[in-house]
């Protein structure tokens, strides 16, 4: 079992961390996906060791992650904040820690190097961090992660601040580190991120696990979430209570500015009405717009499906 | 590999990382003032100070001012400074790291500020103009390691026991208890470094005989244990903050993550 939580809470003061989590994780590549504020920093300081659940329990490769020097030697994490020192260079940052993760000097350094080759900073591992792009950065920050061979890397929103080039190459990095078969942890608030390493995710949101599974799973979960619609139509009103007659329509409403915002779980039906409409020459639409599938909209609707809403 | 096969790797790491011009401007500051407030002292008095008048003048401003200060500098961020530029988590979430972290940090301390001390001490005694300066270059330079090993573990205690006000609390630290209630006659400067080395000091330059029979008070000031008991337990407390320290690094949550990290 590469992962496992009971029950597991972790309070700061009154402020709730971690809310009641229980989840088993199998070997192999799983998202964690939230909004900012969501637990995930927290939830992953607890599988590293550096927190203590409140309360429940946490065990990752079948340890408890606080007390275990073991479990430190078959990890790797590259955390959110950067935290690194300017004043060295790449490849002495990430020889050091290697060092520490207990290879002798030599050792350290010859992995150190691989792990700035698998990065592709060996042209620049001599150069002080303080000089580096931001991508160099990550891609160093990386190479401190992987470069003592860990079994299990757990990355926390590794794409953040990325230009897409840079981005791109993280994916196609970690996509290689999969198919080695190693198992990996990567949080992020951005869904498309995570999509293109794996199809395991985790969903947090205030501190709690609102739903885990594919992304079909999820999708499943969400198909009697109403979805929200907005359109501009030269006849609000009429088609406002059109919509109601028809019963297509869970809200409507006319902003100030003329817009027609509905809500609605009978998407399909809607769009045969309006597509109808429109060759009928019955209104004249001129934008339709779906609320965007961000995955912030998605947390808002299992929100809602938590507190027992629809 | 274990804690103790770390510390060098941690040690060399940040030896490496002091050698800027800053920090090594810092190294001559702190050795110079010393005897260069000595040789003005020196220049305005006519004769060689007396042996006792130059000890004490030298003991305050190298043992005590020069390394306290050194150190202060060093040990005292040494957890603070990881958790504020958030490296500390890197260091986390290695095998023994925080205890290599803080053994090795307490060598770079002591290995920086006894050369200071060293050099100031004996730059000091000369430019006193001591008639017979070996005897007390010696007893300077000893007084010197202690108080550089046992500040150091002193204030790397109060750094972690207080890391996001670690150096207003070594200030206060300083200030209250090895400033003020050292100088307090009464049982609470016994546990004050300065108290013995204040007393390592009397005894090692002979000044105590006279002078402690002579007062009860100033028994109070030097003691009468010999200098073996006072070295014993500067050690001893050492050793003492040391551990303390460690337990605290093993079993408090150290992270940089506030809660708008959550």
């Amino acid at each position: 079992m590469l992962l496992e939580l009971n029950n597991a809470t972790r309070l700061y003061g009154t402020v709730i961390g971690v809310n009641d989590i229980s989840l088993s994780l199998e070997n192999g590549a799983h998202g964690l996906l939230g909004p900012n504020g969501a637990g995930k920093s927290t939830l992953l300081n607890l599988i590293t060791g550096q927190l203590s659940p409140t309360l429940g329990s946490v065990r990752v490769l079948g340890l408890q992650p606080r007390s275990s020097h073991e479990l430190l030697r078959r990890i790797g994490f590259l955390p959110g904040s950067e935290g690194m020192y300017a004043d060295v260079s790449a490849i002495e940052w990430v020889a050091y820690l290697t060092r520490l993760q207990g290879f002798n000097a030599g050792d350290a350094k010859r992995l150190a190097v691989q792990a700035m080759e698998r990065v592709q900073l060996t042209d620049h591992m001599h150069r002080k961090i303080l000089s580096f792009s931001r991508g160099m950065r990550q891609r160093t920050r990386l190479a401190q992660a992987i470069a003592h061979e860990p079994e299990f890397l757990i990355l926390d929103e590794p794409f953040s601040g990325l230009d897409p080039i840079a981005r791109h190459s993280m994916t196609t990095l970690l996509q290689h580190w999969i198919a080695e078969g190693r198992s990996l942890l990567v949080s992020s608030h951005v869904l498309y991120e995570i999509e293109s390493l794996t199809r395991s995710f985790m969903l947090l949101s205030g501190g709690r696990l609102l739903a885990s599974g594919t992304a079909g799973d999820i999708h499943t979960l969400l198909t009697d979430v109403p979805s929200e619609v907005r359109m501009r139509v030269d006849k609000p009103r009429l088609m406002a209570a059109e919509l109601i007659r028809e019963e297509l329509v869970d809200s409507v409403q006319i902003t100030d500015d003329g817009e027609l915002k509905i809500t609605t779980t009978m998407s399909n039906q809607l769009s045969r009405f309006l597509g109808q409409a429109v060759t009928e020459d019955r209104y004249l639409v001129t934008e339709v717009r779906a609320a965007d599938d961000s995955l912030q909209d998605v947390f808002n609707s299992l929100m809602k499906i938590h507190r027992g809403g629809k | 590999m274990n804690t103790l096969q770390r510390i060098p790797a941690v040690f060399f790491f940040e030896w490496r990382r002091t050698l800027t011009v800053p920090r090594l401007a810092w190294m001559v500051a702190l050795m110079a003032f010393p005897p260069l407030l000595l040789m003005l002292i020196r220049s305005t008095a006519r004769s060689e100070p007396p042996i006792e008048v130059a000890a004490i003048l030298v003991y305050v401003l190298a043992p005590c001012v020069a390394c306290m200060m050194g150190i202060f500098l060093w040990a005292t961020p040494a957890l603070s400074s990881e958790l504020e530029g958030r490296s500390w988590v890197y260091l986390a979430v290695r095998p023994h790291g925080p205890l290599s972290v803080l053994f090795g940090k307490y060598l770079v301390a002591i290995s920086w500020s006894i050369p200071v001390g060293l050099v100031s001490a004996t730059l000091g005694v000369i430019a006193l103009g001591v008639v017979d300066p070996i005897r007390l270059i010696v007893v300077q330079c000893a007084l010197v390691v202690l108080s550089c090993v046992a500040y150091s573990a002193v204030f790397l205690l109060i750094g972690v026991i207080a890391p996001k006000r670690a150096m207003v609390a070594g200030i206060l630290y300083a200030v209250i208890f090895e400033v003020t209630l050292a100088l307090v006659p009464a049982a609470v400067n016994l546990l004050t470094v300065q108290y013995r080395l204040r007393c390592l000091l009397v005894r090692w330059m002979d000044m105590d005989s006279a002078m402690v029979e002579r007062s009860e008070v100033l028994s109070a000031y030097f003691g009468d244990e010999s200098a073996a008991w006072h070295v014993g337990v500067l050690l001893t407390m050492t050793i003492g903050y040391l551990t303390l320290a460690a337990g605290l690094l093993r079993y408090r949550e150290f992270t940089a993550a506030s809660e708008t990290d959550i």
